[in-house]
Order: structure tokens, then sequence, then C-alpha cells
């Protein structure tokens, strides 16, 4: 910044005296220019190289290089060799788990997702309207969200849905039928769902953000045109919310098929490897069966499912999604 | 200015660089003759206050050397060495164990030969029986000392037992005599009449007793033909829960632990697994009295075995092995290390310190010592054949006998099955 202006105050001066001096100026600056930017630039790859480096040597290679290890028989110990699309074809034709753990993965995301995505806003909405201590509030009903990816949380859901737990005693003392939650095949995947509706905490905020952001202005004047608040929602709050709509489901989708806590803690993929989630069967390929090649080319295969969800949603966004700036 | 800026940059950043760096090889070499040693181990929270004292008598012993202690349950222990593997960063010493992992290190040549510290003395084991000794070998190599033995065991409990006017089970005890029990234990009290077998170790000892090993001996297929054997076991099992005698796996997956099994509690009488899990059993069982026998079946002579409960190994990128060799020396021939941390580790494998110990043992050791005593006179030797595979083959065999179990497959399909799975694990 300094230097900058220590350079640029002699120019006004000479700018006065002539013309064709002014021009030689010109002429010479624009090489120094360049120089100077360059330098410029070197400064601020200086200051942001502790992230660049980190990023390089902690994402980008290891990324890089798990894509190697995908054409390769790496068991974590030896030295990887070279074995082509083996293993892809090895999971698409020769591995029921892999196929399994996709199933209870796609139906996870694809209940679980509108289920927080529906819940996030209802709570917001509600959140919106409530005039004292909406601190307090907001800040409860983020909790779960914060301790959410937690372990903790987790091994609490174990004792709520176990045999003796919480939600079979209450079940018991209104005198209904109790039940082995996460020992039943056909429950267990729910208790997940649950666990994974429960933590809207995040989408719940952009949701709070995005409710303020419409004016209240709308909602005065469609009243006076004799709207009720059933009305009110579809025709002005919905529409308006598109975009952070948008934005949370995205997030939402790429969150769910990366799961792993909740499986690897609640019911470790059991019984029967009901909840077997992708990215758990990944993780015991990878660290129990040393079967790390196999288990990077499992993580490019979620890539491309997950990088095909978000251009779905993406090229579906215009005939969905209003933004404010555009027309109407 | 510019270039003072630059300058100050690259100064602010080779300091961040070096000061990384600087503390790793500040821990590596240390100043002085001290030498830090890295020791990891699984196990539950009383194993590890005991061998942190354990350490600590160490320390008092030889100054020189420091250990600094790693430690986890059970569960993410291997998946936690296999990434420090895969960084060549393995501890100097290490809790390893017999069978399949002992087998997939040993493949990969990442533990170090010990025989050499054995004949020169530094690790002590004159008078440890050679069956013992050669559990940790592997390919002619000394990869692990065993840190004691250990036995499969049939827990029952006596009180529920006589509650039901049941026998108390002796070694001569068949197939048909355990089933039986089960099923009176279960009409008397109401309560189950057994803990469901879980395949792991389960199905390999039924198969030793009917004479079959699990896996072929060069680890290439599994080393029985005949899938009426599996399908035998499934049905045996399936019945039990069938009737109600034992409990399916959604109750089994609801124990938290050795201290919550069935058998603790009173909720069933019999419980088929490691002996050193003994004294976790008793304490945790209060006033119930257990005992212990062995399996169930008229040749169980053939089907029972001595397993190293672990074994101590020191990995092949130590730069302190003679150091790790002394640790594992102290606690083989220490008497103390016995004193505080008791069978936990399976009976001493070295003979002066079982007699030293037997002097004061308490109810529940002694009952251990004599058990592996029994088991001594009574067994076979171990098998240890293990494809590395066989993590995940085991893996493939719970899963089959939890849909079994579950109703969703018939025993003969998920004999089937098994055999199948096995097959494209073994093959690739």
């Amino acid at each position: 910044m300094i230097p900058k202006k220590s350079e640029h105050s002699p120019a006004p001066l000479e700018e006065v005296s002539t013309n064709p001096d002014l021009k030689k100026k010109v002429n010479s600056v624009k090489p120094r220019r360049k120089v100077k930017s360059d330098n410029h630039n070197v400064t601020g790859y200086l200051f942001i190289s502790p992230f660049l480096i980190g990023f390089f040597s902690l994402t980008i290679f290891p990324i890089l290089y798990s894509f190697y290890l995908s054409f390769t028989d790496y068991d974590l110990l030896g030295t990887p060799n070279w074995i082509g699309f083996d293993n892809y074809v090895r999971m698409f034709t020769a591995d029921p788990t892999f196929w399994k753990s996709m199933k209870v993965t796609f139906f996870y995301a694809g209940v679980a997702v509108p289920i927080r995505l529906v819940f996030a806003l209802l709570v917001a909405l509600a959140l919106n309207k409530v005039v004292e201590m909406v601190g307090l509030y907001r800040t409860l009903l983020y909790l779960p969200s914060i301790v959410g990816g937690s372990i903790a949380i987790s091994i609490m859901w174990r004792q709520l849905f176990g045999n003796d737990g919480a939600v079979n005693s209450i079940l018991a003392s209104i005198g209904l039928p109790t039940h082995s939650w996460l020992g039943d095949p056909d429950t267990a995947i729910w208790t997940l769902i649950i666990l994974y509706g429960w933590q809207f905490g995040s989408s719940m905020l952009i949701f709070l953000a995005g409710l303020r952001n419409i004016p209240n202005t709308y909602y005065e004047a469609s009243s006076v045109d004799g709207a009720g608040p059933i009305k009110q929602f579809f025709i002005i709050t919905l529409p308006l919310l598109t975009p952070v709509i948008l934005f949370n489901t995205i997030m939402q989708v790429i969150q769910g098929f990366m799961a792993f806590t909740p499986s690897f803690v609640v019911t470790n993929g059991g019984p029967v490897n009901s909840t077997l989630l992708y990215v758990l069967y990944m993780y015991r390929r990878a660290f129990e069966y040393f079967d790390m090649g196999y288990a990077s080319a499992m993580a490019w295969v979620m890539l491309v499912i997950i990088a095909i969800f978000t251009a779905i949603i993406f090229k579906s966004s215009p005939h969905w999604v209003h933004y404010e700036s555009e027309n109407k | 200015m510019k270039k003072y800026i630059l300058l100050c940059m690259i100064l602010v950043l080779s300091a961040l660089l070096s000061a990384c760096s600087d503390t790793t090889s500040e821990a590596d070499s240390a100043d002085g003759d001290q030498v830090t040693l890295r020791m990891t181990w699984w196990g539950s929270q009383s194993r590890h206050d005991q061998t942190q004292e354990i350490i600590k008598k160490f320390e008092e012993e030889y100054p020189d050397i420091k250990i600094e202690p790693e430690f986890t349950g059970f569960d993410g222990y291997f998946e936690k060495m296999a990434a420090q593997a895969a960084g060549n960063d393995l501890p100097d010493i290490m809790q390893q164990n017999f069978g399949e992992y002992l087998n997939q290190y040993a493949d990969k040549g990442l533990l170090a030969d010990l025989s050499g510290f054995v004949e020169d003395g530094t690790i002590d084991v004159e008078g440890v029986s050679d069956t013992v000794m050669e559990s940790g070998m592997k390919d002619g190599k000394l990869l692990g000392i065993p840190t004691g033995t250990n036995a499969l065991a049939a827990f029952y409990n006596k009180t529920l037992l006589d509650e039901a006017g049941v026998e108390v089970p002796n070694e001569n005890w068949t197939w048909e005599d355990y089933v039986d029990a089960a099923k009176k234990v279960h009409d008397e009290t109401g309560k189950f009449g057994t803990r469901l077998m879980e395949p792991k170790n389960l199905f390999e000892y039924y198969l030793r007793e009917k004479g079959y090993k699990l896996f072929n001996d060069d680890g290439t297929d599994l080393g029985y033909t005949d899938d009426k054997l599996l399908e035998g076991y499934f049905t045996l099992n399936k019945e039990l829960i069938d009737d109600g005698v034992a409990p399916g796996y959604d109750t089994i997956q609801q124990i938290k632990g050795v201290e919550d099994e069935l058998i603790v509690h009173g909720e069933a009488p019999f419980d088929f697994r490691w002996s050193n899990q003994a004294t976790a059993l008793t304490s945790a069982a209060g006033e119930q009295e257990l005992g212990m026998t062995l399996l169930p079946g008229s040749n169980n002579t053939q089907g029972m075995y001595l397993k190293p409960a672990m074994l101590w190994s020191i990995s092949e990128n130590s730069e302190h092995k003679e150091e790790a060799a002394k640790f594992i020396n102290f606690f083989t021939n220490n008497i103390d290390v016995y004193e505080i941390g008791g069978s936990d580790r399976g009976v001493p494998i070295k003979e002066e310190i079982r007699s030293e110990m037997s002097s004061d043992l308490n109810e529940t050791d002694q009952k251990v010592f004599d058990y592996i005593e029994l088991v001594t006179e009574n067994s076979s030797p171990i098998d240890s054949n293990y494809p590395p595979q066989s993590t995940e083959v085991l893996a493939a065999l719970s899963e089959v006998d939890e849909l079994v179990m579950y109703g969703e497959l018939t025993p003969e399909e998920g004999a089937k099955q098994f055999r199948e799975k096995a097959m494209s694990i073994l093959g690739r």
C-alpha cells in the first residue's frame, strides 16, 4: 500500500508540465506496472501460503492419490500394484454387500433429507413468529446440531432406543407394546433417520435468515387483498424462499450421502446390514479388510453419485427457484 | 519496502515450517541417553490402569527408558494400527493378536524377528513350553512373545443352575447335554437357557471338535467340504432361538461389554468365551457363583486348544528394538507385573512365575489357573493357517449367521451362501 502511494505522488507533477513527457511516462509505466503486479501476486500468495500448502498437501494430493489408488490393490501395508479397473469391475459385478450398502444409503438419504428440510422449515416458520426470547429458543433448537455429529449423541441414541431404553419405557407406561427398535432389521434404519431429522439446526438457521429477508410489506399488501396465512405461505413465503431451499437441499443431500457416525456408533451397520451406510462399508473395506484400493474406488463412485445429484438439482433449479433480482 | 515485506513473509514462513519439523526431530533424538518408546495395547479400563502401573515399575528399573503409552478398546485398535502401518509409524512395542492379525502383519514384514533377542538372552523365555513359543512363530521367525495363555471356556452360572435343579456340567458333557440343560433351565425358570453362540470363535471350535479345520492348510479354501457341518451348527442355534431358549441377535446386540453379559445378570446360565475374561465376569456377577469347564462335545479334547491371549511384538521400523525387547523381558519375567495385572493377559507363560503366584492367588485367578491346567491336558495344537483375508471371511460368517438367526435364510441356504462368499474372498 505504502509504496504505491509514494510512486504515484510524483506522477501528477509531471502530468502538468508537458504533453510528450506524459506520453513517455505512460509508455514507460506500462511494463513497470506489469512487474509491480507480479510482485504483488507473490506477496499475496505468500500471505495465503499456509492455507495453500495445507490445501495442496492435505486436500488435493490425497484426493488425487486416492484416485490413483483406486486402480491398485493397495492394502495399506504393502506397495500398491496397478490392477486397472479390477476394483470397479469387482464392485459392480461381484460384491453384493456393495449393492446392499448402496440401497441402504439411497433409502437413508432419500427419506432423511426431506424429513430434515421440512422439519427445519416448520421450526423456522414457528421461530419467525416468536417475539420474545428468540435467542434462547434459537440456541436451544440449534443445540442438537452442534453436538450432532458427535459420538456422545449417537451413544445416547443407542440408549434411547435400546430394549430397556427410554422409548420403550414410555411406550410401556402408556400401555403400548414395546419393540426392539435397534434389533429389528426393519426399524433400525428409522432410528438413524429420526436422528438425522432431529439435527435440523443449521438448515433451520439458514431458513430463518431467509424468512427474515422477506419484506413485511408483501404480507401486508396481500392481507389487504384478502389472503389468509396459508395462501400467504404458498404465494409469498415459499417462492421467495426457494434460493435458500436450493442451497439447503444441496448441502443436505451431500451430507446425507456421506453420513457415517450414526451407523458406525448406533448400530454398527447391523442388524443383518440393514443400516450399513455406504461410507461405513467403505471404512470397513479400508481399515478392517485392508482393502484400501477398493475403498478408494468406492469413494470415487460416491463422488460421481453426489456430483450427479448436485448437477440434477442445479439443472432443475431454473424451473423452481425464484430470484428476486430477476424480473419478478 | 516491498522487499522487506517479502523478506518478512519468507522469514515467518520458514520459521513456521522449521517449527513444525523441529518438534518431531526433538522427540526422536531426545537429549542424553534417554530413549523414548511408543507402546500400544487394547483392553478395558482396568487393563489400562494396570498396564500404566506396570510401565511405571519398568521405568523405575530402567531410568534411561521412557515409555509413551497409547491405548484404546479392541474396537478400532487394529484400524488405528493399520493407519500407522501405512504411515510407516508403528509403535516400538505393540500388543498383537494371534491368528489372522499376526499372519497379516507377518505377511507384510512389519514385525521384527525376536529370535536374536531370545538367543542372546535379552528376552529370557527359559522353560516356556515349545507349543506356547510356536504360537508366536510365523515362517520360521519369532514375531511375538505370548503375554500369557488363554483358552475358550464354558462359563456357567452355578446359582442359576441350582435354582433350576440342573446339574453343573463337567468336562465330559456333550452337545446333547448342553441343549438339554439349556432347555431345562428355560422351562424351570423362564429365563434364557443359554447365551446365543457367536460364530467367530465357536464355529471353529465346533469344526475342530468334529475333526475339521476352518481353513485348509495353505489357506486357499475352507477346511471342510461338507456344508452339513455349518448347517448343523446353524440348526443347533436356530432351534434354541425358536424355542425361546437362547436370545436372538436383537437381545445380544444390546449387551454393553463383558460386564453386562446375560450370565452376569443371572439371565442365562451358559456363556462360551475366553478364559481371561473370568475376572471381569466374576467381579460383575457379584453374589452369583460362576464356574468354568471345557466346551461341550464328545471329542472336546480335539476341539479345545491353548491360545496366546495376546503377543508382544516389536515393529520392524522401530529404532530401539533392544530397549523394546528389554520391556518384553521385564513383562515376561517380573513377578510385579503379575501382582498388578493378575491373569488379565492370560496365565503367565513362565513356570516360575506361575508357581510363585499360586501361593497367594485370589479365588478367580486360581480357577483360571486350574482351568488352563485342565485344558493343557485336554487339548490339541492350535490352528495357525489363517489366510490374510480371514478377517473378511469371518465377517462374512457373522453376516450369514445373523441372516440365519433372523430367519431370513434357512440353515441350509446359509451354509451354502457362506461357502460362496468365502470362496470369492479367498479366490481373490
